[in-house]
């Protein structure tokens, strides 16, 4: 293969250290340019530290509340196992290496996520008055939290009825957000109705409605537990409180 | 050399030496299950946190969100922080950073940006005013002073603002390859000035 003519990589040093590559593909690209490059890997570090006296001028005090927040969420958060040998990562510009495999899978994410973004603007444009707005705002929040859950995961999948779901999802936040491309308009007199498919039983999840383009505006949905699956089946208008048809979708959600 | 100055190699980012060993010996606590030790931490950590984040998102109520988000995975994670790749400080302020950033890039729609450009024009002036006390600050001050103006904007926007380098290229009507180097080159003045050891 021809490796593509580029700019001298170690340019790219700078803009890693205070992460201003936003090209998933590009900031990969260097990472693995650093793993050889001791140089390199030694710059960054200086440079994060250099960047962290950026962040003292920067201080400001935290309100007092966050700190009870924290704390009490502190004492009964579990703390991850340290890494044993063996399991070490390569890694660069003092990340954990628990958080570079974090973020590997965040590319699949980020981009599933920038769609989803795009509707929560659109639902939020859409709403016309104070409590509207109110609501929306609050649901916004709900599902920003959601997407920026520290263990969200990302899967789009085909449905049989054409167009594609998307689904981003937290354990931690006990909650999944859903939005649809390209997929068709139900049938007359009938919706795409979501559940959760669980080993404890099947609950009804909302409803699906696509819009522009196929395009669903999100629906986040609450009360996810081990083992769920999303489903989607075409019920009744006004939907049913079990499924009664094929499901058009069953996504798997890996733990 | 000034016999008072304690930065020595592998103290961190410049900063008085007991101090940030102090933090590198607590992050240990906490990895050992130390609430008491993570409380320490929070009160060390938790203003250049909460600061660097709030100029990044702006929204104080999205700022406390990240910022909570931020502690609890230093928390979690503390097991996993190596003391060789880096100071405490820069382990936590990394994760915020990163944070920050994830939540501007994702969550902030295209006209929260439009509108965060005209807020960010004048961060420059932000950091220059930012003269406290604190001798940090002060060296910061400095030291960024001691930058081009091209450094230090490409600087400001890039960290404080969370633009990618490909934005803070639009936004000063510059090259990509131009934006790149000033980011680095910087960056570089900076670490010397402000006499950062690792």
């Amino acid at each position: 293969m021809v490796r593509p003519l580029r700019a001298n990589p170690h340019a790219l040093t700078g803009a890693y250290a205070v992460d201003a590559i936003d090209d998933e593909t590009e900031r990969a690209r260097f990472e693995h340019h650093v793993r050889r490059c001791q140089d390199c890997a030694a710059e960054i570090r200086g440079m994060a530290e250099t960047a962290t006296l950026l962040a003292f001028s920067a201080a400001q005090p935290a309100p007092p509340a966050l700190r009870d927040r924290v704390l009490a969420a502190v004492s009964r958060t579990r703390q991850l196992p340290p890494l044993v040998e063996g399991q070490r990562q390569p890694e660069v510009r003092g990340a954990t290496p628990k958080q570079l495999l974090v973020w590997r899978p965040r590319l699949a994410w980020l981009v599933a996520a920038a769609s989803l973004i795009a509707v929560i603007a659109l639902t939020v444009t859409l709403v016309q008055t104070d409590a509207q707005f109110d609501r929306a705002r609050a649901l916004q929040a709900r599902i920003a939290a959601v997407l920026a859950a520290p263990d969200a995961r990302a899967i789009s999948q085909e449905t049989s009825a054409g167009g594609t779901a998307t689904v981003v999802y937290s354990r931690e936040r006990h909650a999944l957000v859903v939005t649809s491309a390209q997929l068709p308009p139900a049938p007359q007199g009938k919706v795409y109705e979501l559940w959760l498919l669980g080993p404890p039983r099947v609950r009804p999840a909302g409803f699906l409605r696509p819009a522009h383009n196929g395009r669903s505006a999100s629906v986040l949905v609450p009360g996810l537990v081990g083992g769920d699956q999303l489903g989607v089946t075409v019920e009744p208008a006004g939907g049913t409180p079990r499924p009664t048809t094929t499901p058009i979708l069953v996504m798997p959600l890996r733990a | 050399m000034d016999p008072h100055d304690t930065r020595s190699a592998g103290s961190g980012p410049g900063l008085p030496e007991g101090k940030d060993r102090d933090l590198d010996g607590l992050l240990a606590l906490v990895a050992r299950g130390d609430e008491a030790a993570f409380a320490n931490v929070y009160d060390r950590l938790s203003g250049p946190v909460y600061g660097l984040i709030r100029r990044v998102v702006r929204d104080p109520a999205q700022t406390e969100e990240v910022a909570q988000e931020v502690m609890l995975e230093v928390w979690r994670a503390a097991t996993r922080f190596d003391p060789a790749k880096g100071s405490a400080a820069t382990w936590v302020l990394t994760i915020a950073h990163r944070r920050a950033v994830d939540r501007v890039r994702s969550a902030t729609a295209a006209a929260e940006r439009e509108k965060r450009t005209a807020e960010l024009v004048s961060a420059g002036d932000e950091v220059a005013d930012a003269v406290e006390a604190s001798l940090e600050r002060e060296r910061v001050r400095r030291c960024l002073a001691g930058l081009t103006e091209l450094q230090r904007e490409s600087i400001t926007l890039a960290y404080y603002g969370g633009y990618s380098y490909r934005e803070v290229a639009g936004l000063l009507g510059q090259t990509l390859g131009t934006i790149k180097t000033r980011i680095r080159d910087g960056l570089i003045r900076l670490r010397d000035c402000m006499g950062v050891t690792w």
